[in-house]
C-alpha cells in the first residue's frame, strides 16, 4: 500500500490562514486575550443596566458557567469576537472566570478524575 | 468553587467521523462555533491592510461532557475541510490529548493529523473507524501506514457507538496519564 507523505509544510494555501484582527471597544483580538476556548465563565451578581445590549446578552448567557465556545455558539459571533467581549466583560467585573485548560494538564489528579468520570458514562 | 475545563481534540481527515464520534458521547448536541481567518501576509499589526484582504470561516464543532460539579471536558472535532494549523494549535494548547480517527478506506486522509500530533509530543491514541464493518488491513498495516510510534495505542471503533467512543476516550486519557508519569522528573 502507498501513502501520500505529507511534507510538513505548514506554508500551504490553508496554513497562511491566520485569525482576523478584530477591533471592540478599542481592544483587540487575538493579541490581548488570553482566554481559550474551553475557558468557562460565570456572571457575578452586579446591575447590567448600564451595558450594551450585546454585552447583556452574553451576560444573561453566563447565568452558570459557560464556555467561551458555547457562548460563540449560542449567539452566533465569531470566536475572536467573543473572547474579547467575555475580556472585557471580566476585566469590567461581570463575569468570573474558571480555571483554563492550559493551567492544569500536568495535574495527574485531575487526569484520573477525568477518567473516572470517563467510566461512568 | 471554580470551574475547570478540560479540553480533547477530535482529529483526522475530512469525514472520517469526527463530529459522530463527539455526538455519540457529548451530553448535549455538537454545537457549532465559527472562527474567521485571514491571510496571515497582511500583518497583524497592520489593521488598515485588513480590509479586502481573503478571509475565511472555519467552522468547529464541539461537545461536552461534565465529569463532576467543578470540572467539565470539552471535546473539540478539528475542522474537517482543510489544514487550518492556526486553528489546530488553538484547539491543542492545553489538551489532555487528542483522538485520531480513520477511515480504512483512506488511510492517508489521517496522515497529517498524526504527524502533527507526533511532531508536537501531544498524547494521541488512533481510532479506526470501520464503517462497513470489514477492514482490509490489519493492525500492523495501518500502523506501518501511519508511521506509528509502537507506544501509540490503536483503537478499533464506531463512532456511532456511545461505548465504542467512550473507550477511545478512556484509552486515551490513560495514555497520557502513562506518558506524564513516565517524564515526570523523579
Ligand atoms: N458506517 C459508519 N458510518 C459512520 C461512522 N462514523 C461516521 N459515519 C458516517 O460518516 C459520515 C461522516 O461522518 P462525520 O462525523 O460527519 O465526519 P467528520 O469527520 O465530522 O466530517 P467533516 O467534519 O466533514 O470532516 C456521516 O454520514 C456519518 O454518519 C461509523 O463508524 N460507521
Ligand atoms: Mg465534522
Amino acid at each position: 500500500m502507498t501513502l501520500e507523505t505529507w511534507d510538513g509544510d505548514d506554508e500551504s494555501a490553508a496554513g497562511r490562514f491566520v485569525p482576523l484582527y478584530v477591533l471592540v471597544n478599542g481592544r483587540t483580538a487575538p493579541r490581548d486575550s488570553t482566554l481559550d476556548l474551553a475557558t468557562q465563565v460565570v456572571a457575578l451578581p452586579v446591575d447590567t443596566r448600564r451595558l450594551e445590549p450585546e454585552y447583556v446578552e452574553i451576560v444573561h448567557r453566563c447565568a452558570s458557567w459557560i464556555s467561551v465556545a458555547e457562548i460563540g455558539a449560542y449567539l452566533h459571533l465569531p470566536l475572536a469576537i467573543t473572547k474579547v467581549m467575555v475580556d472585557v466583560l471580566v476585566e469590567q467585573g461581570y463575569l468570573r472566570v474558571g480555571i483554563p485548560a492550559q493551567q492544569k494538564i500536568f495535574d495527574l489528579h485531575l487526569l484520573d478524575s477525568v477518567l473516572a468520570g470517563l467510566e461512568r458514562l | 468553587m471554580d470551574r475547570t475545563s478540560v479540553k480533547i481534540v477530535v482529529a483526522g481527515g475530512f469525514g472520517t467521523g469526527k463530529t459522530t464520534l463527539v455526538a455519540s458521547v457529548s451530553e448535549i448536541p455538537p454545537l457549532t462555533t465559527e472562527e474567521i481567518l485571514t491571510e496571515a501576509s497582511v500583518g497583524v499589526d497592520d489593521l488598515t491592510g485588513v480590509e479586502g484582504k481573503s478571509t475565511t470561516t472555519v467552522a468547529l464543532d464541539f461537545g461536552r461532557i461534565t465529569i463532576s460539579p467543578d470540572v467539565v471536558l470539552y471535546l473539540f472535532g478539528t475542522p474537517g475541510q482543510d489544514r487550518f494549523w492556526f486553528m489546530w494549535d488553538e484547539l491543542a494548547q492545553g489538551a489532555v490529548g487528542a483522538i485520531v480517527l480513520v477511515d480504512t478506506r483512506r488511510l492517508d486522509a489521517s496522515f497529517p493529523a498524526v504527524d502533527y500530533f507526533e511532531r508536537r509530543g501531544i498524547p494521541f491514541v488512533t481510532a479506526v473507524n470501520r464503517f462497513f464493518g470489514e477492514c482490509a488491513y490489519t493492525e500492523e498495516e495501518i500502523r506501518g501506514a501511519l508511521e506509528l510510534d509502537p507506544r501509540t495505542p490503536l483503537v478499533w471503533c464506531d463512532a456511532r457507538d456511545r461505548p465504542s467512543s467512550k473507550l477511545a476516550l478512556i484509552t486515551l486519557v490513560r495514555h497520557a496519564m502513562a506518558k506524564l508519569t513516565a517524564t515526570a522528573p523523579a
